[in-house]
């Protein structure tokens, strides 16, 4: 075997023991160690050289990226995330001819296309979705993933929190819980609009608070042209717009001017 | 359509077998000496017509005919002659030496432009093509290509663009496009280089086709938002454009921008393209129903494509009445069309915009509802559900009402007088506004050709010309529907 490859695996073995461990610092440790180590394989992407060894070390540096990206979701790191899931990516779509198909794959797509969700960037969402096939969309990792997103641009948050409880990996729940937020601040923006007033109570079920004080510190921080009085939150302040009844003549004098320029050209 | 034009053509080879060859081969010559001069006086345009020409021959093509234009056009014995003689399956022994004899009269020393030798490399491409030699094809089309890349001469732009768009063609029907990919971006970084903006557009538009071959919408958009815009050459090319552009942004949710270029890449298509026009349309229709607009009734009667829209004209229905129900059966139903469409997933997205009608419904016919009842119509699971969907809609500005959260019902605003606000004022600036643009663009349109006034036709050359531009068309169809 090629002492490089051995190297690297046995790195990877304690990586492994650190990780299950949860000794999550050793374990950042290692992985950029291993990472340096695997710019030396001139089989893997982007250069996709042929080597013997080509299939080891491109099951090996697949399964290092899925731990990455996992580890980074343990240690709550959005960014890592992005970066370890876009060095994984190649090894599933270019390379995933040569290889034999990963258990994680579809687990980590899922959690992709949840953090997309979380970070509200819908379009990439559906971008990744177009490049799933049909089985991988049976499966229920992307299944869920998919749901929530429905859901969330339906407005049923219920059914989106109530996601919660049956998140098919412990993994998810991290971005469950951010999704959380999320929710919350969307269900606040559409209070605002669609009720004039909600007695405190309804308002802090609604919005998801344990307790009327932290209620009232999110609407401090969050909303302060929210008016809290009687016993019940007022959302009218954010609404007053009065139609203007003011002659637009400044846009007006411009429109004229434009089509009198317009048409002098024509004549 | 393809149909009635094959009942067109059958007739022809059955009664004029025997006449067809040499004129045939009579008017590939006279194509080259068109390229000749094109080539000599350095015009693009007449290239452009002798491609024009070989497409209305493309029928006639036979092999016979093929090998003895290539001994005419080409040096016999150079490379490029025993190269494209290979390609060329053998028949007519004897005809075969009828017409060799007849091109060794002709003077080789002349024929010796790289246009022509393109133009030859093109033809056998054309006719590999249309025999289903795709394999042949292949390697035809990576010679030629390989032959290109050494050449670099202005008047050769137009026919090498249309060999790029054979090149990938042939690797699609064999359905290794991916392939060509890094070989299609090398050719268009040359494009660039060289100032060859026909041959950027067909390049930009065949790579477009190749990422969204993979559904690689990331990296398509990548490239198009980089790759230097100009004027557009070649109205297909644009159409192209356009529809690639339109289904990326419809990807991508920006609906209103993906709507306009499905729209124009619809209408500017020729009108015998119909299967592109079949495409852009339904494309367009999901993406105005996932607008929140409901496409005319006019827009599923066009010519030729009832049946091609019929799963669309059901879908459109169900949204427009809002029916929960009647939309999951219309997408199990037609769910084999809507894949192969590649359009289930943006079906999938059309659930949300059936819940919107529906409510939008109920919103103008009632002042005042209960949510439970809101969820009965609508078919929802619970009232809790119900609430947050209608509290979105209001936000999203869909429906103009406000709830009461401790009566459980929905209050529907009265709708105000539109004409109090500036509403009307803006509508009609952008009418003009359209109006105004339309007339500039037409004016920008207009074009002079530099010889016109000598090239005085007679009436029955015009003919000849409208003839032979509808046969045009009628191939540009056909290409489009090869496409799909």
């Amino acid at each position: 075997m090629d002492p490089q490859l051995t190297e690297v695996s046995q790195m990877f073995e304690r990586f492994k023991a650190a990780f299950i461990r949860k000794d999550f610092d050793s374990c950042a440790n290692l992985l950029s160690q291993l990472k340096v180590l695997l710019t030396k394989f001139r089989s893997l992407p982007p250069l996709f050289e042929n080597t013997p060894n080509a299939v080891n070390e491109l099951l090996l540096a697949r399964e290092i990226y899925e731990h990455a990206v996992v580890l980074s979701v343990k240690i709550e790191d959005q960014d890592a995330f992005e970066r370890d899931f876009f060095q994984l990516k190649p090894y599933y779509t270019d390379a995933g001819s040569r290889l034999p198909p990963s258990q994680q794959e579809y687990l980590i797509l899922g959690l992709n296309l949840l953090r997309l969700l979380v970070q509200n960037r819908i379009a990439e969402f559906h971008t990744e979705l177009e490049l799933l096939s049909d089985t991988a969309l049976e499966n229920p990792c992307i299944k869920h993933a998919v749901e929530l997103e429905q859901s969330f641009m339906e407005g049923a948050y219920n059914r989106v929190l109530s996601a919660r409880q049956n998140a098919p990996h412990e993994t998810y729940v991290y971005f469950m819980d951010l999704l959380a937020k999320t929710v919350r601040d969307e269900i606040a923006g559409c209070s605002e609009k669609a009720y004039d007033y909600l007695s405190i109570n309804d308002a802090r079920q609604m919005l998801l608070f344990s307790s009327d004080q932290e209620l009232l510190e999110y609407i401090k921080e969050e909303h302060p042209d929210w008016e809290v009085k009687n016993g019940s939150v007022y959302f009218q302040k954010a609404k007053d717009s009065a139609p203007c009844k003011e002659i637009p003549s400044l846009q007006l004098i411009n429109q004229t001017l434009s089509y009198a320029r317009e048409l002098e050209r024509i004549v | 359509m393809t149909q009635d034009v094959e009942m067109k053509e059958q007739p022809a080879p059955s009664n004029s077998v025997p006449s067809s060859s040499p004129s045939t081969l009579h008017h590939l010559k006279e194509i080259a000496s068109l390229i000749e001069t094109g080539a000599y006086d350095r015009e693009a345009r007449r290239i452009l017509r002798a491609i024009r020409l070989t497409m209305a021959l493309r029928r006639k093509l036979k092999a016979s005919v093929l090998s003895s234009f290539l001994s005419f056009a080409l040096t016999p014995g150079s490379e490029a002659f025993t190269r494209l003689s290979s390609y060329l399956p053998k028949e007519d022994e004897n005809e075969m030496e009828v017409d060799t004899a007849t091109s060794a009269a002709q003077p080789p020393a002349k024929h010796s432009l790289p246009e022509l030798e393109i133009y030859c490399y093109l033809l056998v491409l054309i006719f590999l093509i249309d025999q289903k030699k795709y394999d042949e094809a292949k390697a035809c089309s990576s010679a030629s290509i390989s032959r290109l890349k050494n050449l670099n001469r202005r008047t050769l732009d137009v026919l090498a663009a249309r060999l790029y768009f054979y090149y990938s063609l042939c690797y699609e029907l064999t359905g290794t496009l991916s392939e060509i990919r890094s070989n299609l971006l090398a050719l268009h970084r040359i494009a660039t280089l060289r100032h060859d903006e026909l041959g950027q557009e067909t390049l930009l538009n065949l790579l477009l086709r190749n990422y969204l071959h993979y559904n690689l919408y990331d990296q398509a958009e990548k490239l198009r938002s980089k790759a230097p815009r100009f004027e557009a050459h070649s109205n297909q090319q644009f159409c192209r454009y356009l529809f690639y552009l339109g289904k990326i942004r419809t990807i991508q949710l920006e609906y209103t921008d993906a709507k306009e270029c499905l729209l124009q890449a619809a209408r500017k298509a020729p009108v015998a393209a119909l299967g592109f026009r079949v495409q852009c349309n339904k494309w367009a229709i999901i993406v105005r129903l996932l607008l929140g607009e409901i496409p005319e009734r006019t827009v599923f009667m066009q010519k030729g494509m009832e049946k091609a829209l019929r799963p669309y004209f059901e879908l459109t229905n169900a949204v427009r009445i809002g029916d929960l129900e009647l939309f999951r059966s219309v997408a199990e139903k037609f769910s084999t069309t809507f894949s192969s469409d590649r359009t289930h997933n943006l079906i999938v997205r059309l659930r949300h915009n059936v819940i919107r009608t529906g409510l939008r419904n109920i919103s103008i016919s009632y002042s005042r509802i209960a949510l439970a009842d809101v969820a009965k119509k609508l078919r929802l699971d619970s009232v809790a559900d119900a609430e947050s969907i209608v509290a979105k809609a209001i936000r999203d500005g869909a429906i103009d009402a406000t709830l009461d959260h401790s009566n459980g019902c929905m209050l529907s605003k009265e709708t105000g007088d539109i004409y109090s606000t500036t509403e009307p004022q803006t509508a009609f600036n952008s009418r003009i506004a359209f109006c105004l643009n339309m007339h500039n663009e037409a004016v920008r349109a207009l074009r002079f050709p530099p010889n016109s006034h000598k090239e005085k036709e007679s009436a029955e050359k015009r003919r000849e010309r409208q003839q032979q531009e509808q046969e045009l068309a009628k191939h540009i169809a056909e290409e489009d529907d090869d496409e799909f």
